[in-house]
């Protein structure tokens, strides 16, 4: 009993996302149009999760545990989470040698999937299971953190290539609707066996969210998939939702980053962007300024 | 995906009893299998009296939808694709150079974008010109407008490679010229095609000793546009796939990808990028020319 609540218990992550403590079992989505730093924050987390508390000696402060992250934006840039794994490995012992073993250990520990359409994000999901418990033999770690880097890229796909089942009426098409049913579904049997934490990036565009004619526009983008939920709109979001309510509903958290119009600048010449993010739910009305640098993300006050 | 019918044959436990227990569920083909809830097919197989046939049955597909994503890769064996198999490639111009951080990356698509007659087909040309003579690989380049021009891709190649006027200076000049291969696309869909041609033909590529190294499509916007309307889907789907069949080529197959855009009026008369950019959200790099 005291096992399961220690591996519960909640726990902070870096910033920009330690207002809030999460615990396994929590759905994070990080919404932000793009370039706002998403990718990152998710790198940073990831980073923190794979390092060991201690390692000869030297304090890291990680979670020691597996990542895995599945990237449907498939942007994903390897060695700058080489080199933001470097930085942190190099800091605390404050010289320019850095252990290879360690780095090694880390790296391994930071699994990584690509997905080209829905259908391949479905097999993978479906298969994750084993793939958990062969890790574990592995590594001897359980997971801690499952990314999805974004949710949400193949549903103009989805939504556009419904069609009609053929054999029957008992079976199910491949629309939007049932792709999400199907990964909502899967990862909520993943989460009852593996205990973990569930980060999802969306990409949005700001500004878009309904003016003064709200009615009237929600009227005329209601559709047979459901996909608006005129009672969850009560919740004034600074941008358009477009995923299905059924994703909307299992989210438990969501964090907003978009970059300010400010830069910090370091050098005469150069500068770097300040990014903004505000928790979202739960609602905390306080922003936060970070900054990306070499060695990751750094709150600005 | 395949029906389960065309499976029986390689996997006998996919024998007609299971394809009919799996049709009473309404699954007939393994795509299927991935929209249903499987613990819960494998709890109904528990009451059939072949129960343990079917289960086997389920764990055979479930194999076989194992095959159907891309492999895991760990942190060391994604470090090292990246470092041996995706090389940067020189545009040409040391200004770009430096602003993609060393040049066009393979398995990256890069997009440039600019108001028209900025030069953008300029710097397609360059870097088809540079790749060519440079990095010995071979160059394929869309044409969406007809602005392709040969005599500019002699001129940029001479300047390049600085060829004399002999006979192997000749023979070296045809074979780089040869490795440029231009196709004119005046549609989305003709697009689609040429680069599934691309794909089916790049084992035996290989063997020649010619591989593609860098892609480019000039202009993708004049592609995609047509397509776009206010409302429907399906438009915004082709663009989409489009993007995927893009950045799916580069990846697996180590090809730099390079796409020029147009701009459009943005809020506040500001310009910015055209719809691709915005819906689509595929470019690692944007490079504003300002010529």
């Amino acid at each position: 009993m005291l096992g399961r609540v220690a591996t519960e218990r909640p726990f902070l992550l870096l910033p920009p996302l330690h207002r809030v403590p999460l615990r396994v079992g929590n759905v994070v989505e990080l919404v932000g149009p793009s370039a706002s730093a998403k990718t990152h924050i998710l790198i940073q987390a990831a980073v923190n999760c794979i390092l060991p508390k201690e390692w000869n000696g030297v304090h890291y402060g990680g979670l020691e545990r597996l990542v895995m992250f599945i990237d449907l934006d498939c942007r994903f840039d390897i060695l700058r989470l080489s080199e933001i794994l470097k930085h942190q490995i190099t800091e605390p012992n404050g010289s320019m040698y850095y252990d290879e073993e360690l780095y090694a250990l880390c790296m391994r520990r930071f699994l990584y999937v690509r997905c080209y359409d829905s259908l391949e994000f479905l097999a993978t999901l479906k298969t994750l299971h084993y793939r958990l418990q062969k890790e574990k033999e592995v590594h001897h770690v359980g997971i801690q953190l499952l990314m999805i880097d974004s949710i949400g890229p193949f549903h103009w796909v989805d939504r556009g290539s419904t069609f009609f089942p053929l054999g029957g009426n008992k079976r199910k098409c491949l629309s939007l609707q049932s792709v999400f049913d199907a990964v909502v579904q899967d990862i909520k049997k993943l989460l009852l066996v593996h205990p973990m934490l569930v980060m999802a990036t969306k990409e949005i565009i700001l500004g878009n969210a309904y003016g003064g004619d709200e009615v009237k526009q929600n009227k005329s983008l209601l559709d047979a998939s459901g996909l608006r939920n005129l009672a969850s709109n009560t919740q004034q979001l600074p941008y358009r939702e477009y995923m299905p309510s059924v994703w909307q509903s299992f989210v438990t958290h969501k964090i907003l980053v978009r970059a300010s119009d400010d830069h910090m600048p370091i050098r005469h010449y150069e500068e770097h962007s300040v990014y903004l993010s505000e928790w979202l739910l739960p609602s905390i009305s306080f922003r936060d300024k970070f900054t990306v640098k070499d060695a990751g993300i750094v709150i600005v006050t | 995906m395949a029906p389960l019918k065309a499976l029986e044959a390689e996997y006998p436990i996919l024998d007609p009893n299971f394809q009919a227990f799996c049709a009473s569920h309404g699954i007939f083909s393994v795509e299927d299998f991935l929209i249903h809830d499987l613990y819960e097919l494998a709890a109904f197989a528990e009451q059939q009296p072949t129960s343990e046939k079917l289960k086997q049955g389920i764990t055979q597909v479930l194999s076989i939808i194992d095959t159907q994503h891309q492999p895991w890769l760990n942190g060391l064996e994604l470090l090292d694709d990246a470092l041996h198999n995706k090389h940067v490639l020189s545009t040409g111009r040391e200004g770009i150079d430096l602003l993609l951080g060393g040049g066009l990356r393979e398995g990256q698509l890069t997009e440039i974008v600019g108001p028209s007659s900025c030069g953008k087909t300029q710097v397609c040309l360059l870097a088809a010109s540079n790749v060519a003579t440079k990095q010995m690989g071979n160059v394929v380049y869309l044409d969406t407008g007809n602005s392709f021009s040969p005599q500019r891709i002699a001129q940029f190649v001479g300047h390049i490679a600085g060829c004399a006027f002999d006979e192997a200076g000749k023979r070296i000049f045809q074979r780089i010229m040869n490795s440029i291969v231009c196709h004119s696309v005046f549609d989305i869909f003709t697009m689609f095609n040429v680069l599934h041609r691309l794909v089916i033909n790049f084992p035996s590529q290989l063997q020649k000793g010619g591989q593609v190294r860098l892609l480019i499509v000039d202009s993708i916007s004049s592609l995609i546009t047509p397509i776009l309307g206010n409302s429907g889907s399906q438009g915004r789907a082709l663009m989409i796939s489009a993007g995927y069949m893009l950045k799916k080529l580069a990846h697996e197959h180590n090809v730099a990808v390079l796409v020029t855009n147009h701009t459009v009026g943005g809020e506040r008369g500001i310009p910015k990028p055209g719809p691709w950019t915005d819906l689509e959200e595929h470019p690692t790099c944007e490079a504003s020319t300002f010529w």
